[in-house]
């Protein structure tokens, strides 16, 4: 929910950039305006501090970090941490790095993404666009579902996965994905298509009338805008994800996230703090490339349709 | 090696007709720090070269419940061979069927005579054997760093009990050095509390609170209160950056040589040999000071019972890998554990691993971790309460008995 509430505010914010400009008389500093720069320092050092010793930590020797002087620079400056995070780190007895980690979460990533957008976006189209029988109903159901915690439910998920024969695979867990969130991406996927004019649907059901042509020739490619902010949403929640790999991941086809829990986590084993900052970093890295890449088309997307009042 | 590797493969093809025995075995387990893999590594080449595979399944996370091995079981996965202490999920693979009981294999290769009294209860779970213990370690020993006790003048050995360490502080401090480092978590606290209660309350009064049985009246004790007492006068005695600190950077504070000493389990041991520290160079281990016992941790091994035969032999083989003297040895050495068999060849072993096997010895001296046998819900409100105690300078001892008591009510009461 806190993407949307971000999001909310983000499109409040662009009528205004496109508001004509007034010149605007230049403030003067006051009171107020130092109060708010030290509350916004205080508030940047908050996050800032933990993420310079994560840095600085992964960039030392072992030798330094045992010194415990947990502010001071890397000397002498090494890379020998990120390479052994990525390469050499060990997870169980395969001591092959996060590498495989990444292989994995890409692999489980493509299949997830498609099933899970294939399937909402079908399923919201026909809940906006076409008269479907109990579609409201349907849509409340869809909508408090939104709100099962996956904890409650991943017992009988492992039951319903292993009788379906995709227990402890790929297939599994990228069913399980998208199966989890089609209620939150069908109430995306609908309310943007509820906002095509009626007008278009009515040609549309002039030209053909075929339930998929409309949907693949003139909906898919009206959809651009929404396709990018479910495709961030689900890159990031896909690749953060720590649950699902976990349980339905099995042998072999553990995602990066779960990867990293095993090079990290030790509790009577000895911890090399340097090579556990950099894996932390390096499994952070393919999100935030997405949302420095994508992120423009974000905030545009959202605009477009979707949430918008 | 090579007698053995011969009379491996000797068995190996006196087997091979009885049964197709190349047995591929999924083992599930948490540990992943290089001197535990490299542990791992030695079991995995003894299994090998009894014709078996290793499929390794690694989850380090000890969350105490077991959900991940419990979610392989419930999804029709279960490995064969996993690593697991709780006998709570003995107990359900027993209602499963999927437990494998192993009493008459350890009376048929004479076992349980050159196993420690500590180890052989926690093996067992309702009367049946069911774990193969692998490595075992101690919940409270002194690690010390040599050049500051030289230092500062003391010598850790020649303490006669915890006040007798205690009043040493004041010459360490002169000096500079932090006496006693401590790392201030939950479950740090928690295993000083129980190794304490061990050294100074005895046997009796630990299984009173920690064992299978518990009793309320054991809480009411002088000598439980003793141990809650011992625990304040550790923390009055702790350094600043106690607080949340990690048992890894403690070690490593006393490794840089900031503080004399650590009391905490000799896992501690890794992170010296990390380091590329010697024993008796470096550093010293000695047990605490006057203790009337020594609570052991077990790490071990189940094995998946209702499978197929070639599996179960594969997965015995498993455990006469696990359980070879020779092998126990290396492996203890590796992982900078003690061996589980008394019997182990004691030229392998390090001076810590023979003070502790040394004490061992003692059937009436050691008690096992509570982890091994107390309800786990009781054990975990035990952490609480004495980490609120811990954290709160104010609480009396009188305070935190009575919050004890009241949680053995609603708990087992």
């Amino acid at each position: 929910m806190s993407v949307a509430d971000v999001s909310l505010r983000r499109a409040g914010e662009v009528p205004v950039e496109r508001a004509p400009r007034f010149p605007r008389k230049p403030k003067g500093i006051s009171g107020r305006s130092i109060a708010i720069i030290v509350f916004l320092t205080i508030c940047a050092a908050f996050f800032c501090v933990p993420l310079y010793i994560i840095i600085t930590t992964s960039f030392k020797t072992m030798e330094q970090v045992r010194e415990g002087a947990i502010f001071s620079l890397p000397a002498p400056f090494t890379l020998d941490a990120w390479w052994s995070a990525w390469d050499t780190a060990c997870s169980g007895i395969r001591c092959d790095g996060l590498k495989v980690g990444f292989w994995n979460s890409m692999a489980i990533l493509f299949p997830s993404l498609i099933l899970s957008i294939a399937l909402s976006s079908v399923t919201g189209y026909a809940l906006a666009l076409w008269n479907v029988r109990w579609a409201n109903t349907f849509l409340f159901v869809l909508f408090i579902c939104a709100f099962v915690p996956f904890q409650i439910i991943m017992i009988p998920l492992i039951i319903l996965s292993s009788g379906l024969k995709v227990y402890g695979t790929i297939w599994g867990i990228a069913i399980v994905h998208a199966v989890l969130a089609m209620p939150f991406l069908t109430l995306v996927f609908r309310n943007y298509y509820k906002g095509i004019p009626q007008e278009i649907m009515s040609a549309a059901m002039m030209d053909s009338g075929s339930f998929w042509r409309v949907f693949v020739e003139i909906i898919l490619p009206m959809s651009g805008n929404i396709l990018i902010v479910v495709l961030i949403l689900q890159i990031t929640s896909i690749w953060n994800d720590f649950l699902l790999g976990l349980t339905f991941g099995g042998l072999g086809t553990q995602p990066m996230s779960v990867v990293l829990a095993n090079v990290v986590i030790t509790t009577t084993g000895e911890a090399a703090y340097n090579e556990n900052m950099a894996a932390a970093l390096l499994t952070a890295i393919p999100p935030l490339f997405i949302y420095f890449v994508l992120g423009k088309f974000f905030v545009q997307g959202i605009t477009a349709g979707a949430i918008k009042g | 090696m090579t007698t053995r590797t011969f009379a491996a493969l000797g068995a190996a093809l006196l087997l091979s007709t009885a049964a197709g025995h190349a047995a591929e075995l999924v083992v599930y387990h948490g540990w992943s720090s290089p001197a535990e893999v490299a542990a791992l590594n030695i079991l995995k080449s003894g299994l090998e070269a009894k014709g078996d595979t290793w499929t390794d399944l690694a989850i380090p996370h000890d969350s105490g419940a077991s959900v991940s091995l419990v979610n392989l079981v419930t999804g029709g996965n279960p490995p064969n061979v996993f690593m697991e202490s709780n006998p709570g999920v003995y107990r359900d693979l027993m209602s499963q069927g999927l437990s494998l009981d192993l009493t008459p294999w350890y009376n048929d290769n004479g076992i349980l005579a050159h196993l420690p009294d500590s180890i052989q209860k926690v093996i067992a779970v309702d009367g049946k054997i069911v774990k193969v213990p692998t490595a075992l370690h101690i919940d409270g020993m002194v690690y010390y760093n040599l050049a500051v006790a030289q230092d500062a003048g003391v010598d850790p050995h020649g303490w006669a009990d915890l006040d007798a360490m205690f009043a040493d502080f004041d010459k360490i401090k002169a000096k500079g050095y932090i006496p006693l480092a401590i790392g201030g978590q939950q479950w740090q606290v928690g295993y000083l509390l129980h190794a304490l209660t061990a050294a100074v309350a005895g046997p009796e009064i630990y299984s009173g609170v920690y064992g299978t049985d518990p009793t309320i009246e054991t809480l009411d004790s002088a000598e439980f209160r003793a141990s809650l007492e011992m625990l304040r006068k550790f923390q009055q005695n702790t350094d600043e950056g106690s607080v949340n600190r990690d048992w890894n950077v403690t070690t490593n504070m006393v490794i840089t040589g900031k503080a004399l000493m650590q009391i905490h389990g000799d896992w501690m041991k890794g992170e010296w040999y990390a380091a590329g520290k010697k024993p008796g160079v470096d550093f010293g281990c000695v047990n605490i000071p006057g203790t009337k016992a020594l609570s052991v941790t077990v790490d071990a091994w189940g094995l998946l019972g209702g499978q197929p035969e070639d599996k179960t032999a594969g997965e015995l083989d498993f455990a006469s890998v696990v359980l070879d003297p020779s092998i126990q040895a290396d492996f203890a050495l590796a992982k900078g554990s003690t061996p589980v068999r008394l019997d182990a060849p004691a030229e392998k072993l390090d001076d810590c691993s023979k003070e502790v096997l040394g004490a061992l010895g003692d059937v009436h001296k050691q008690v096992p971790n509570p982890h091994n046998t107390a309800d786990e819900d009781w054990r975990t409100a035990i952490d609480i309460v004495s980490f609120n105690y811990w954290s709160d300078p104010n609480m009396t001892t009188d305070a935190a008995i009575e919050e004890l008591k009241e949680q053995f009510d609603t708990i087992l009461g």
